[in-house]
């Protein structure tokens, strides 16, 4: 019973450190740090009994019945709720230990109240992948959601910030309207709310597929599937840092644990196009997120559109995975839900990462906008490190972490090509081919954010006179730092573990996913990775051009001389830089159809009045075609719907008599036939 | 131990890619000059350019960091690992077990990575223009890439780059089958567009931009920058060849038949050279608009290959 008295230390812990976080609340100065070592220990505590049941594969039950008649609050884990518990707790391990200089910030604004709710927040994530009834799942579901709603409009003087939180608010919700339709269908056939029940509803076809997709459209609104997203890029980047990179990095995977549980634990992916829909929404996903990102200036938005990126790359491997379960092949369907699984805690640790990155530059410049940037890497080197390691790895280079995860999500799709099914095939290839482009965008918009922002020269005051972030921010960054080395190098020695976990989902043996050094998805003969051995013989091949330049080129010579860049004979400004637009220019003019630029020129154009006289004004924005053509007709169409029912509520209490009389007959009608 | 030979075999391939890209350079820039009734430069002239900078000193714009002056090295040393997993004297992949046809393609972007974000660290506006241009052409060329590749890693059933090029030089799969032959066309016009060669000098577009993001390098920088240019098109060659034309490379890993693979492979960059040289002579560079013809045609042809694997399958 260990496992399971951590539990209940490590949720105590966060509700403590909620609870005292909120009545230091008056003596501001000392509310941080109470919160971010609770939350610090708390984490530990968590990962102190999930570690043993994800390698262990025992899982535990813990029977903290009814508060209220109609459901129990059940406790169950098993090694996919540890495995969730894991990624939670080690990243908010690490941004615990950043917040306790980061929250400096809000000195004077409530930190007290914010570390309640980020207490609260991560406690309710806990909960959420751990209980094992419907009712309570539910109800921490909302609880997460409100905690981080209050933490993206905490900013209150911010429009933006309020603004965010709304849509949130709204997407959020519809969201859990429709997870809980998904649930209250199944419960109908099995008559209760737990999970273990779940698993063995007699449910007909057509109700599997509707709970299916239910579940499916309400938790993809949290994970932000495209075109459910549109509150992600305005709500991650509302709030502080420390909490973007709490939600960006895990809560959004608290919706891939609800898919996994509900349409693979309970309804047992049973028909072969359900995973050919995850498949398809997650490439849709990974392709716009990763292109909408490439068009942002503001490094968290950049950073948000990338969560909808990866969130499709962890659907895609779900998907195969998924495919494989309906279709009957174990290897197919253990592969590909593990590629998933080992993409979801990579993006936790590199998302975390560069957001927490992200927070640093906010720290000692305030400026959100990459343009009002550069030249960082000189000034905080430090951090400029963590975010080129993190830029790397979320690039899917190897031999960082990023790569391992797409490698065994580029196998579990190859395989499934592999099959014979000529649909799936056709499907696969299409969507490996779209796994490889976001790649190549990811790559060119990593490159633009680090470019941008820490290489080059100053563009601004701001940027010119930052300097590196204090220790324990620092340390906060290089854990994920540490995660990111040991998850990509150290793969072929983890790899086993997240076969068994996706394994213990599908209720299938695990397939051999590495032996020795090498990595291979089930069959050697498919394929093989070895990042240790690429990041040992990358280092061994640096010694070569070393020698050769020590050799030939002697100690002496190679001297650095400063000089400023080569400027066509003008002297050099930091304004001739490159920008975050310029940048992105040629794919904005190349892909115009998707980003419907509208850009707007005033003053003198093309003639020689131009040189002489007049501003030219120059405007560009990239047209959201989503809130344009989706979601504006919605609202709009919702609104017209409301002023015209209004009409029936008059204000006449005859008419209302009225209403009563027909509703009566109805039912009376009703009951007779 | 087989593993061990191997090993040497890839530190043979990867000096043997090393040492011959700056000569095979020279012959290309000597073709060129025949061509201009020139009577251009010795066939060695880019080794003596090459060591004449590992002793000149450096200058270095002041805003550039650590990530400048280290960049020339990483590339350099990727670019040999690359041509120790990318089977060329051999059929069999000498580190195939590090390495897939995937882990090549992120290899290729790891290169491009360093090499765009040191154009950009120098904060010049030619070089930040030539690692944007490089990104791109990298995003427009990955699809086709990719599409071609796994067309033939579906027909062999395996993403090992050495058991591709076994299986199409045993005639496992025909040089018949439309999915090989039109695959071949779309990969070569790929193999162009990495090579950064004209028509597809966009990136370091020599006249307009400087070399690109080569711009600020200087003195031992700008050797192992050149180094590794070279290097690259040499391997983005050796790829092509390994998919497609992987005939005479050594079955086995006896002296002979490594020195004939050595002759053969050798003899099939320098056709590839003097290939390319004529085609440099004869065209003028590309505008960067219009280089997504080329792209698309590219993708266009591997999707018609694959729809051939598609319909046989």
């Amino acid at each position: 019973m260990a496992a399971g008295q951590f539990f209940v230390i490590s949720i105590l812990l966060y509700a403590a450190g909620a609870g005292a976080s909120l009545l230091l609340g008056k003596v501001d100065r000392y509310a941080n740090y109470v919160a971010s070592v609770a939350a610090l220990f708390a984490a530990l505590t968590g990962m102190a009994w999930a570690v043993p049941v994800v390698a262990g594969g025992d899982g535990f039950t813990l029977d903290l019945t009814g508060f209220i008649p109609i459901a129990k609050l059940i406790i169950r884990v098993d090694q996919l709720s540890a495995f969730m518990t894991l990624a939670i707790s080690l990243l908010t391990a690490a941004t615990s230990v950043y917040s306790l200089s980061y929250l400096e910030e809000y000195s004077g604004k409530g930190k007290g109240l914010l570390g309640f709710f980020m207490n609260v927040f991560v406690g309710s994530m806990i909960l959420v992948v751990t209980t094992g009834d419907a009712f309570y799942f539910l109800f921490f579901w909302e609880l997460m959601t409100l905690a981080s709603y209050f933490l993206v409009s905490f900013e209150q003087e911010k429009k933006e910030s309020i603004n965010a939180g709304l849509v949130y608010l709204i997407i959020a919700h519809v969201g859990t309207a429709l997870i809980m339709l998904s649930f209250l269908i199944i419960a109908s056939k099995t008559g209760s709310y737990d999970f273990a029940t779940f698993k063995e509803a007699p449910l007909s076809d057509g109700l599997k597929t509707l709970a299916f997709i239910m579940a499916f459209l309400g938790f993809g609104a949290k994970a932000g599937i495209i075109p459910l997203h549109i509150w992600l890029p305005q709500a991650h980047p509302a709030a502080p840092s420390n909490i973007s990179a709490l939600m960006s990095g895990v809560m959004i995977k608290t919706a891939i644990y609800g898919i996994i549980r509900v349409a693979v634990d309970f309804l047992g992916a049973s028909d072969w196009w359900w995973g050919l829909v995850v498949l398809i929404a997650g490439a849709v996903s990974a392709v716009l997120g990763v292109m909408y990102a490439l068009v942002q200036h503001d490094l968290k938005r950049l950073l948000a559109f990338h969560s909808v990126e990866n969130i499709g790359i962890i659907l895609m491997g779900v998907g195969a995975g998924m495919l494989g379960a309906a279709l009957d092949q174990p290897v197919l369907a253990v592969l590909g839900l593990m590629a998933g699984l080992y993409h979801l805690i990579n993006h936790a640790t590199f998302k975390g990462l560069l957001f927490l990155g992200a927070g640093s530059v906010l720290y000692r410049t305030h400026a959100n906008n990459m343009e009002q940037l550069g030249g960082l890497g000189k000034r905080m080197p430090i951090t400029a490190l963590a975010f080129l390691v993190g830029a790397a790895a979320i690039s899917a280079l190897p031999p960082f972490n990023g790569f391992v995860s797409e490698w065994y999500t580029y196998h579990s799709l190859f395989l499934a090509a592999k099959l014979g099914n000529w649909w799936v095939t056709l499907a696969a290839s299409v969507v490996i081919v779209m796994l490889a482009f976001t790649g190549a965008l990811a790559v060119m918009c990593f490159v633009k954010a680090y470019g941008v922002t820490f290489a080059g020269s100053a563009r601004s005051h701001y940027a010119e006179t930052a300097r590196e972030v204090p220790s324990t921010m620092i340390a906060g960054m290089f854990i994920l730092v540490f995660a990111i080395i040991a998850l990509g190098i150290g793969a072929p020695w983890l790899a086993p573990y997240f076969s068994s976990i996706a394994a213990s989902v599908l209720n299938q043996p695990a397939v051999p996913a590495s032996s020795g050094l090498i990595m291979y998805p089930a069959i050697s003969s498919q394929g093989t990775l070895s990042t240790p051995l690429i990041a040992v013989l990358l280092v061994g091949l640096v010694t070569l051009p070393l020698l050769l330049v020590l050799l030939w080129g002697g100690f002496g010579a190679g001297k650095r001389m400063d000089e400023a860049p080569w400027a066509c004979g003008f002297t050099y400004s930091s304004r001739m830089g490159y920008t975050a637009s310029s940048f992105a220019q040629p794919l904005r003019v190349i892909f115009r159809a998707i980003y419907a630029p509208n850009t707007r020129v005033k003053g003198p154009r093309f003639t020689s009045r131009s040189y002489f006289e007049g501003r030219v004004h120059y405007e560009s924005h990239a047209v959201s075609l989503w809130e344009n053509y989706l979601y504006k007709p919605l609202v709009a169409a919702v609104m017209r719907t409301g002023t015209r029912i209004q009409k029936l509520q008059a204000g006449s209490i005859h008419l209302y008599l009225l209403y009563i009389i027909i509703i009566l007959v109805g039912f009376l009608l009703m009951a007779t036939r | 131990m087989e593993y061990g030979k191997l090993f040497l075999v890839g530190i043979l391939q990867a000096a043997l890619i090393m040492l011959t890209a700056p000569l095979l350079d020279g012959i290309s820039r000597r073709v060129r000059a025949r061509m201009h009734s020139r009577r251009g430069c010795s066939i060695f002239q880019t080794y003596y350019d090459l060591f004449k900078l590992l002793k000149r000193e450096q200058t270095v714009p002041p805003q550039a960091s650590w990530l400048f002056t280290t960049t020339p090295y990483i590339l350099v040393a990727i670019l040999l690992l690359l041509a120790m997993i990318i089977p060329s004297i051999t059929l069999i992949s000498p580190l195939g077990l590090v390495g897939d046809l995937f882990a090549v393609l992120y290899l290729m972007a790891l290169i491009r990575f360093f090499f765009s974000l040191s154009g950009l660290d120098s904060g010049s506006t030619f070089a930040a223009a030539g690692s944007s241009r490089e990104m791109m052409l990298a995003v427009l060329m990955e699809p086709a890439m990719i599409m071609v590749m796994l067309t033939l890693a579906l027909l062999t059933g395996s993403s090992n780059l050495g058991i591709i090029s076994t299986q199409v030089a045993s005639g496992q799969i025909s040089l018949l089958n439309p999915a090989f032959g039109i695959g071949l066309i779309a990969f070569f016009l790929a193999t162009a567009v990495e090579t950064g060669k004209l028509p597809f000098d966009l990136a370091e577009a020599e006249q307009e931009l400087q070399e690109g993001p080569l711009t600020e390098y200087s003195g031992r920088g700008l050797a192992l920058m050149k180094l590794a240019l070279l290097m690259k098109q040499v391997i983005v060659i050796a790829l092509f060849v390994a998919l497609f034309l992987p005939f005479g490379g050594a079955a086995n890993l006896s002296l002979g038949s490594l020195i004939w693979g050595t002759v053969i492979f050798l003899g099939k960059l320098l056709v590839f050279y003097v290939l390319l040289a004529f085609v440099e002579n004869a065209v003028a560079r590309y505008r960067i608009a219009d280089v997504t013809t080329i792209t698309s045609l590219s993708f266009g042809i591997s999707l018609i290959s694959f729809v051939f694997y598609l319909v046989a399958s």
